[in-house]
C-alpha cells in the first residue's frame, strides 16, 4: 500500500482546514505501521483516507494496482469488503446484535453463505478468547471485550491490511494489555497493520513509527520490535 | 419581553436550520387544514338552501307536467284545478318541449318551457346572471349551466336550432341538474312552440300553490286533482323535488364524512412522526439551552412555541387551499339559493380549523416536549440514541437474504414501532383508494346499465354518482399525499436513527446502493403490510358506509394491482432520502462518537 502526496482540506477561504498535507507514505505487506501524534494532528483522517473511507483533496492511495481516489463509490466498497479491515475507537459495535452476529456481518454483506459465516465467526472469537461471550449483547460486554470483538470482525474477509483508530483509546490498562496482546498476535501472523494512536505502549510493538504534527509527517522511527510481554513488565501491568 | 424575543429568535433558528422538514410538517398540517376546511363548507350547504331557493322563485308546492294523446286537439287549459279543494293559486299551463342540448362533446336531455317576460306569480325563476327569457336567447337552470360549463353569452343548440344563453337562474319546480336525469332551460312560448315536431310533441307544465303546502299527499289523494288535467301527467310534490336535491349533497357529505376521519387518523400519524423526529433531532440542544441556564419549563415552550408556529402557518396555508377548492366541491349544490360558488368559509370555520390544527401538533408535541425538558443536561448533551429493539429471529431470517433484504429486514428490526406508524398510514390512503376505485366501479355498473343520464364526451364527475367518485378521488389524492410525506419523513427519521449502523455497513463493504436498497426495503416491508390491510380495509369501509361491494363487483386484478402500485409509490416517495442517506460520509458518521 502505498500514499503519494496526500492532501485533505475542509472549509473554504479563511476558513480552510488542511488536516493531511503532503503525506506521503509506504506500507509494506505484513509490516506493521503506528501513527502518533497529538490530538486534532489529521492521523485520524490519514487513516481514513488511506481506508477510502474519505477521499482525499489531492494525492493518491494505491493498494495493489488499484488507485483509491479513482475508483468509484461501489468499487470501493468491495474493496474495502475483501482487502480491509477497521477496528474503531468507539468499537461501533451494532447495539442490537450478538458477538458472533456482528463478527459475522463482514462476511454476510461479501455473499458469503450464513453457515460459513456463522463458522467462520466462531472460529475468530475463539482466537481473541471471546467464544464463551458469543451470544452475549455489546451491552453484556467490557470495554475490552467489545474491542476484542471488533477486532475479530475487521479479521472476518481475511483482509490484506487491518486499519486501527485509537483501538485503546477508550480502554483502561488492563483492557489495553489485551488488545496490545491481539496485535502482537495478529503483527506475529503477517497481517499487516496500520495503527493510530497516542498510546506509546500500542506504538512500541510497530516495525515503524510515524510522528505527525499538523497534518504532515514530522519524524519516522524504524523499531526493532518490541512485545506486550516487556512493555508491560516496564509499566508494571499484569499481563 | 427578552424572554420572548430569545424564544423568537431560537424558535426562527430552528426553522431556519432545518428547511425541508419544516416546510414538510406545514405542508402536512396544510393539507388536513383544508380537507377540514372543506368538510365544514360542505356542511353548509345542506343548511336547507332549498327552503330558501323556493322563498325566493315563489317555488310551487305541486307541479304537473303533461302531454296530450296523438290525435287529441284540445286546448289545455288548467281552470278546473281552481276547484280543487285547497289550492290557493294555479300557475299554467306552460309550452313544454322534449328536446336534447347538443354541442361539440355534450349531448343532454332537456325540458325547454315556454315562458312570458311577464313575472309569473307562482314559480318565478331568479336570475342569477343575465337576463330572462328573450326571443332566441334561453335561460339555463344553475346546476345545469355549471356542469355543462356555460356562461351567459354562449351558444347552445336545442334540436340542432341556435340559442344564446341569455341567462342563468335558480328554480325549484324541479331537482337541479344532475340531481334530475334532464335538465331545464327557458325559452320564450313562441321558441318552445318551434322545438316541437312531429315525433316530439308539446307538453305543458302547470304549478300549483296550496294553501296549505304540507298537505301534498291529501291533494295527490283527491281524485278531482287528478282528473284536471288533460292527456298523461305526472305530478310531483315539492317534498320529493327536494329529496332529489338533497341525494347528490348527501353522497358527497358522507364521502368527506369517511375520509375526513381517515384524514384525522392519518394527520395524526403524519404529525406525530414528524414532530416526533424533529423532537429526536433536538435533543441535543435541549442539552445546550439546559447548560446556558434555560429553565425546564422555557425548553419545553421553545419546542412547543416552534411547532405551533408551524401548525397555525399550516392553517393559513390550508385555509387558502380551502378557498381556492371549495368551488369544486360545493359545485354540487351549486342549483340552489345559499351554496354559490363563492366558498362558504364563515369565521367560525376558520377559527376550528386554525384550532384544530394546532391541537392536533400540541398533542403530537406536548409529551416529547417535556420529556425532553426533564431529561437531565449532561444526559441530552450526550444525544442518547434510543436503544433498539433485538429481534433474533428476523435477525436470523435475515442472514439468508440478499443484502439489500438483510439491512432492510434489520433496520425493521431495530425500529419496529416506527413501521407500525408507517404501515398505519399508507394502510388509511390504500383503504380510500380501494374505497374509491370501488364506488368507480359501482357507478360505471349502474350508469352503463341504466343510461340515466345520457353525457357523451362529458366527463362522469358530471353525474350523481361521478360526483361522489369525484370527492372520493380527491380525498384520496389528499391521503396519498400526506401518506407519501409520512414516508418521507419515516425514512429520513430511520436514516438519521441507522446512521452509525448505516456507516458501519459502508465501512465493511456494503455499496451506497446497497444501503440505499435496504432503507427503501425497510419502507417496502410497511407498503406490503398496508396494501395487506388496506386492500380489505378498504372493501370493509366501502360496504360500511352504504355502498355494495357485489353490486360493485370490483375487478380482482385491479385490486391486486393496488399492492404494486403501492410498492411503487413507496419507493418513489423514499428514492431521494434513501439516497441521501445513502451517501452522507462514512468518516463524519463513525468520527462523531
Amino acid at each position: 500500500m502505498s500514499a503519494q502526496a496526500l492532501c485533505k482540506e475542509y472549509g473554504k477561504g479563511a476558513g480552510l482546514v488542511r488536516a493531511v498535507h503532503g503525506v506521503t507514505l509506504e506500507v509494506e505487506l505484513g509490516e506493521s505501521v503506528a501513527v502518533v501524534g497529538p490530538s486534532g494532528c489529521g492521523k485520524s483522517t490519514l487513516l481514513y483516507l488511506l481506508g477510502g473511507l474519505e477521499r482525499p483533496t489531492s494525492g493518491s492511495v494505491r493498494l495493489r494496482d488499484s488507485s483509491l481516489e479513482r475508483l468509484p463509490e461501489a468499487q470501493l466498497a468491495r474493496l474495502r469488503r475483501r482487502d480491509l479491515g477497521f477496528v474503531f475507537q468507539a468499537f461501533h459495535l451494532v447495539d442490537e446484535l450478538t458477538a458472533v452476529e456482528n463478527v459475522e456481518l463482514p462476511a454476510l454483506l461479501a455473499g458469503a453463505s450464513p453457515h460459513a459465516a456463522r463458522v467462520r465467526a466462531r472460529e475468530l472469537l475463539e482466537r481473541v478468547g471471546l467464544a464463551d461471550r458469543a451470544s452475549h449483547l455489546p451491552s453484556g460486554l467490557s470495554g475490552g471485550q467489545q474491542q476484542r470483538v471488533a477486532i475479530a470482525r475487521a479479521l472476518a474477509n481475511e483482509p490484506l491490511v487491518v486499519f486501527a483508530d485509537e483501538p485503546t483509546g477508550n480502554l483502561d490498562s488492563a483492557a489495553t494489555t489485551e488488545v496490545l496482546r491481539l496485535f502482537e498476535e495478529l503483527h506475529a501472523n503477517g497481517q499487516t497493520l496500520v495503527v493510530v494512536t497516542h498510546d506509546e505502549r500500542i506504538a512500541a510493538t510497530a516495525d515503524r513509527l510515524i510522528s505527525m504534527r499538523d497534518g504532515a509527517f514530522v519524524d519516522e522511527t524504524k523499531l526493532t520490535g518490541g512485545s506486550s510481554r516487556r512493555l508491560s513488565a516496564m509499566t508494571g501491568l499484569e499481563v | 419581553m427578552g424572554r420572548l424575543l430569545l424564544i423568537y429568535r431560537l424558535v426562527a433558528g430552528d426553522v431556519r436550520r432545518r428547511p425541508v422538514q419544516s416546510a414538510l410538517l406545514l405542508v402536512v398540517i396544510a393539507t388536513t387544514a383544508t380537507t377540514l376546511a372543506l368538510g365544514l363548507a360542505l356542511r353548509h350547504v345542506a343548511q336547507n338552501p332549498f327552503a330558501r331557493t323556493r322563498a325566493a322563485t315563489k317555488g310551487p308546492d305541486v307541479v304537473f307536467e303533461g302531454q296530450l294523446r296523438a290525435g287529441d286537439h284540445r286546448t289545455v287549459t288548467a281552470g278546473a284545478l281552481w276547484k280543487v279543494p285547497g289550492v290557493a293559486a294555479v300557475g299554467g299551463p306552460f309550452p313544454l318541449a322534449f328536446v336534447r342540448l347538443t354541442d361539440p362533446g355534450i349531448d343532454v336531455a332537456v325540458n325547454a318551457e315556454g315562458r312570458t317576460s311577464a313575472p309569473a306569480a307562482i314559480n318565478q325563476p331568479l336570475v342569477t346572471a343575465g337576463q330572462w327569457v328573450l326571443r332566441g336567447g334561453a335561460v339555463i337552470e344553475e346546476g345545469l349551466a355549471g356542469a355543462l360549463g356555460l356562461h351567459v353569452g354562449d351558444r347552445i343548440h336545442l334540436r340542432g336550432q341556435s340559442f344564446r344563453v341569455a341567462g342563468i337562474a335558480l328554480q325549484t319546480e324541479q331537482a337541479f341538474y344532475p340531481a334530475s336525469s334532464s335538465g331545464l332551460v327557458w325559452v320564450t312560448p313562441g321558441d318552445a312552440a318551434r322545438l316541437a315536431s312531429r315525433s316530439d310533441r308539446l307538453g305543458y307544465g302547470v304549478d300549483v300553490k296550496l294553501a296549505n303546502p304540507a298537505a301534498t299527499d291529501a291533494f295527490f289523494n283527491s281524485p278531482a286533482a287528478m282528473n284536471a288535467l288533460p292527456g298523461t301527467v305526472i305530478g310531483k310534490s315539492w317534498q320529493s323535488i327536494q329529496k332529489d336535491d338533497y341525494r347528490v349533497v348527501t353522497i358527497d357529505q358522507k364521502a368527506m364524512l369517511i375520509g375526513g376521519w381517515l384524514l384525522a387518523m392519518l394527520a395524526i400519524a403524519s404529525i406525530a412522526v414528524v414532530v416526533g423526529g424533529r423532537m429526536t433531532e433536538q435533543t441535543r440542544r435541549v442539552g445546550l439551552l439546559k447548560a446556558v441556564g434555560a429553565t425546564p419549563r422555557l425548553v419545553a415552550v421553545v419546542l412547543l412555541a416552534e411547532n405551533l408556529l408551524l401548525a397555525l402557518a399550516g392553517a393559513v396555508v390550508g385555509l387558502l387551499g380551502a378557498w381556492l377548492l371549495a368551488p369544486s366541491l360545493s359545485d354540487p349544490g351549486r342549483g340552489l339559493l345559499g351554496t354559490p360558488p363563492a366558498p362558504p368559509l364563515t369565521l367560525t370555520s376558520v377559527a376550528e380549523v386554525a384550532l384544530a390544527a394546532m391541537a392536533v401538533a400540541m398533542a403530537a408535541t406536548i409529551v416529547p416536549a417535556v420529556r425532553g425538558a426533564r431529561m437531565s443536561t449532561i444526559r441530552a448533551l450526550n444525544d442518547p440514541a434510543r436503544p433498539p429493539h433485538r429481534r433474533p429471529r428476523l435477525i436470523a431470517v435475515s442472514a439468508r437474504l440478499p443484502v439489500p433484504l438483510l439491512l432492510g429486514v434489520r433496520l425493521v428490526a431495530r425500529r419496529t414501532r416506527r413501521t407500525v406508524l408507517a404501515s398505519v398510514s399508507l394502510a388509511i390512503a390504500v383503504t380510500m383508494v380501494v374505497a374509491a376505485i370501488t364506488l368507480q366501479q359501482e357507478v360505471d355498473v349502474r350508469e352503463q346499465g341504466h343510461n340515466a343520464i345520457a353525457l357523451t364526451g362529458l366527463l362522469n364527475s358530471n353525474s350523481v354518482g361521478g360526483r361522489a367518485t369525484h370527492v372520493v378521488w380527491i380525498l384520496g389524492a389528499v391521503l396519498v399525499v400526506l401518506a407519501g410525506i409520512t414516508v418521507i419523513f419515516t425514512t429520513w427519521a430511520t436514516v438519521i436513527d441507522a446512521q452509525r449502523p448505516t456507516a458501519l455497513a459502508r465501512a465493511l463493504g456494503a455499496t451506497p446502493r446497497q444501503v440505499s436498497a435496504g432503507l427503501t426495503t425497510a419502507q417496502l416491508l410497511a407498503g406490503v403490510v398496508a396494501a395487506c390491510i388496506g386492500i380489505p380495509a378498504g372493501l370493509g369501509l366501502y360496504q360500511l358506509a352504504g355502498g355494495s361491494v357485489a353490486k360493485a363487483n370490483p375487478s380482482i386484478v385491479l385490486l391486486i394491482a393496488v399492492l404494486p402500485c403501492t410498492l411503487v409509490a413507496v419507493g418513489l416517495f423514499t428514492f431521494l432520502p434513501a439516497r441521501a442517506g445513502a451517501r452522507r460520509s462514512v468518516a463524519d458518521a463513525l468520527r462523531s462518537e
